[in-house]
């Protein structure tokens, strides 16, 4: 038996505690999606968008634990990678002149 | 030619002060016979720019040859030592090449002394201004005019310093030359020891990290993985590895770094409870500045895992790095005050010179950090629209608002400082 | 259940709320602070301990097994790679011209 079927209270298992702590993960997602809407400036927005990424990488991270599914992990390491190549290019090319790196 | 200006300057290769090797002519540096100072290396290159550093300077009446190797390391790194009697045979073998030369010389031998020197050891050098600056003060000292640049001459890692070199050297008053020397062929490179550790080191670092993703005892894995390996060493050894590693010194430093890791959790732990309490507070009590901090690591790998400490602990951001110079973003007093302290930079230098390096002052101490910011601000903001017209959010708002930020000012500091007070009362 | 099992249960349960509360900081900050440099700070809370405690729970659930070390691998990779692209953010806004925000000015 592993940790994931254990009983925590009342019936209910760390894989149900896991899923609702990704259901708040994602409310707070949601939150972060309030600056990328209107963050006045664009590096207000890739920043917002990239702790949204990183949120996105742990929610996934949790789903797989979760859910049994070792799989999910993949796909969070390789949005973990694009999530960092999108900061560093979108903040590159809004620079007009010099650029970033 | 581009000595012919100072042959007409009056070079007479009988007359010429030859001075002794140590220092010859320091005390007139507009001497008609120059010097011809001669940057070295180990490259390929170096016995054909000896012989041509020979023969211009004996065509052209240069009294003396000042080899020079210029360090990249500064003295008090660990293996500084081995790294300086390393410089020191190359410019004893350069030496004895140029002399031999001399003695070849057809007909009697040229009054050309030879003069070798090892400098900037005492700091650490970023980028081609750096170099420059050692290397003109070094001519002007010895009275040379004429700089001879070597085009395999790459002294950091495997950046190509000629071009932005010679820019350089083109805003100071020496004269630039680069010999007409090329390596014997394109494929020794290649084939050299050095890029050989690179290659190695790299390819079993990227099929590690292949077989961790991957099942490790599965063959197919291996053929792909081995595949992949090849692929990324042989494309991205020579950029991602600017350092050569080294037996003694790679392990080390990857056992410091281990210890380093729970050390930077602590403080990461540390300032995000710090932080937290700001933001969690209903009166949002931040005192932001842009700060400036001249840090003591080598460029590259030490300088990248500083700014990436200093940025992973909340409360510090690293905005910009100029050379040595880290503009660092702070929220709160009490972050700048531990950037200030400089912790994070003795544990880089403990991390890659080891433990006798990490003592060294702080920042403050130093006197090499400065608040760019706010009331305490001691420099100018370096940014165009500092000094240049202030936008209208810069303005400082309404007047209301101006008079809250005051009173919430005036608060804030009386709680800074009972926080204080107690941090005093702890000690 | 034995008792070891039971300390990791706990242990589990821990570090997701710990993970849950300093992501929630870290959004706080994100929405209250003034200025793009004040927030890239709380931003980097989120990918440490908010992440960090995450990903943390997550090995412990999965244990000793391939899943295990890759999410480890995968809070590395975090750790390396969000600093660099915060730094990269905020010196855009730099090059940009952003001034920072200190005490008087409007937010923004």
């Amino acid at each position: 038996m592993s940790v994931v079927d254990a009983t925590l209270v009342a019936g209910y298992t760390v894989g149900d505690f896991l899923l609702l702590a990704a259901a708040g993960f994602t409310v707070l997602a949601i939150g972060m999606l309030y600056r990328a809407v209107k963050g006045p400036t664009m590096q207000d927005r890739v920043l917002a968008v990239n702790v949204l990424g990183t949120n996105t990488v742990v929610i996934l991270a949790i789903l797989s634990a979760a859910l049994s599914e070792p799989t999910f992990l993949d796909i969070a390491l390789v949005y973990a990678l694009l999530n960092f190549l999108m900061a560093i290019a979108i903040s590159k090319f809004t620079v007009e002149r010099g650029g970033v790196l | 030619m581009w000595w012919v200006a100072d042959t007409d300057a009056g070079s007479d290769p009988t007359g010429g002060e030859a001075g002794d090797s140590g220092d010859p002519e320091s005390d007139s540096p507009s001497a008609p016979t120059g010097g011809l100072v001669v940057p070295v290396e180990p490259t390929p290159t170096l016995r054909a720019m000896v012989a041509y550093a020979v023969e211009a300077a004996a065509d052209n009446g240069f009294s003396t040859i000042h080899l020079v190797e210029i360090a990249s390391w500064r003295s008090g790194d660990p293996d500084a030592d081995d790294r300086a009697s390393a410089a020191e045979r190359v410019l004893e073998r350069a030496e004895a090449w140029a002399n031999s030369d001399l003695d070849d010389f057809d007909g009697e031998r040229p009054s050309v002394t030879i003069a070798t020197k090892l400098i900037g050891a005492d700091e650490y050098l970023f980028g081609p201004d750096d170099y420059v600056q050692v290397l003109a003060a070094y001519a002007e000292e010895h009275g040379a005019d004429t700089v001879l640049l070597d085009p395999e001459y790459t002294p950091v890692g495997n950046t190509t310093l000629l071009q932005p070199l010679e820019f350089a050297l083109s805003n100071t008053s020496l004269s630039v030359e680069t010999a007409p020397v090329t390596r014997p062929t394109r494929r020794e490179r290649l084939r050299s020891e050095a890029t050989g550790k690179r290659f190695v080191a790299m390819f079993g670092f990227s099929l590690a990290f292949y077989l961790v993703l991957g099942d490790p005892f599965y063959w197919f894995d291996w053929v792909t993985g081995i595949a992949t390996a090849a692929i990324v060493s042989i494309t991205l050894s020579r950029v991602s590895i600017d350092a050569e590693p080294a037996i003694p010194r790679t392990p080390m430093r990857v056992f410091r770094g281990l210890i380093y890791v729970p050390i930077l959790l602590f403080e990461i732990v540390k300032a995000n409870v710090e932080v937290a309490r700001v933001i969690l507070d209903p009166r949002l009590p931040i005192e932001p500045t842009m700060n400036r901090m001249r840090v003591i690591v080598g460029s590259g790998l030490p300088l990248m895992t500083l700014a990436n400490s200093i940025t992973l602990t909340p409360g510090t951001l690293t905005v910009r790095a100029r050379d040595s110079d880290l503009y660092v973003h702070s929220l709160i007093p009490a972050s700048r005050d531990g950037l200030f302290d400089g912790s994070l930079e003795r544990w880089t230098r403990f991390v890659y010179y080891g433990r006798s390096s990490a003592r060294l002052p702080t920042p403050r101490e130093r006197d090499d950090c400065a608040i760019l910011q706010g009331p305490d601000a001691t420099e100018e903001l370096p940014i165009a629209a500092a000094d240049g017209g202030t936008s209208s959010a810069d303005g400082g708002g309404s007047s209301a608002a101006a008079d809250s930020a005051v009173a919430s000012g005036d608060e804030k500091r009386a709680d800074r400082g009972k926080r204080e007070a107690a941090e005093v009362a702890d000690e | 259940m034995d008792a070891l099992e039971t300390a990791r249960v706990a242990l589990v349960v821990g570090f997701t709320l710990l993970g849950l509360f300093f992501t929630f900081v870290s959004m706080t900050g994100v929405l209250r602070l003034p200025d793009v440099y004040s927030r890239a700070h709380t931003a980097s809370q989120a990918d440490t301990l908010g992440a960090g405690f995450g990903l943390a729970a997550v090995a412990l659930t999965i244990g000793w097994e391939a899943a295990g070390v890759k999410s480890v691998l995968l809070l590395f990779f975090i750790f390396v790679t969000n600093p660099t692209a915060a730094h990269a953010i905020a010196r855009a806004a730099f090059e940009e011209g952003t001034v920072p925000w200190t005490e008087g000015d409007e937010r923004r």
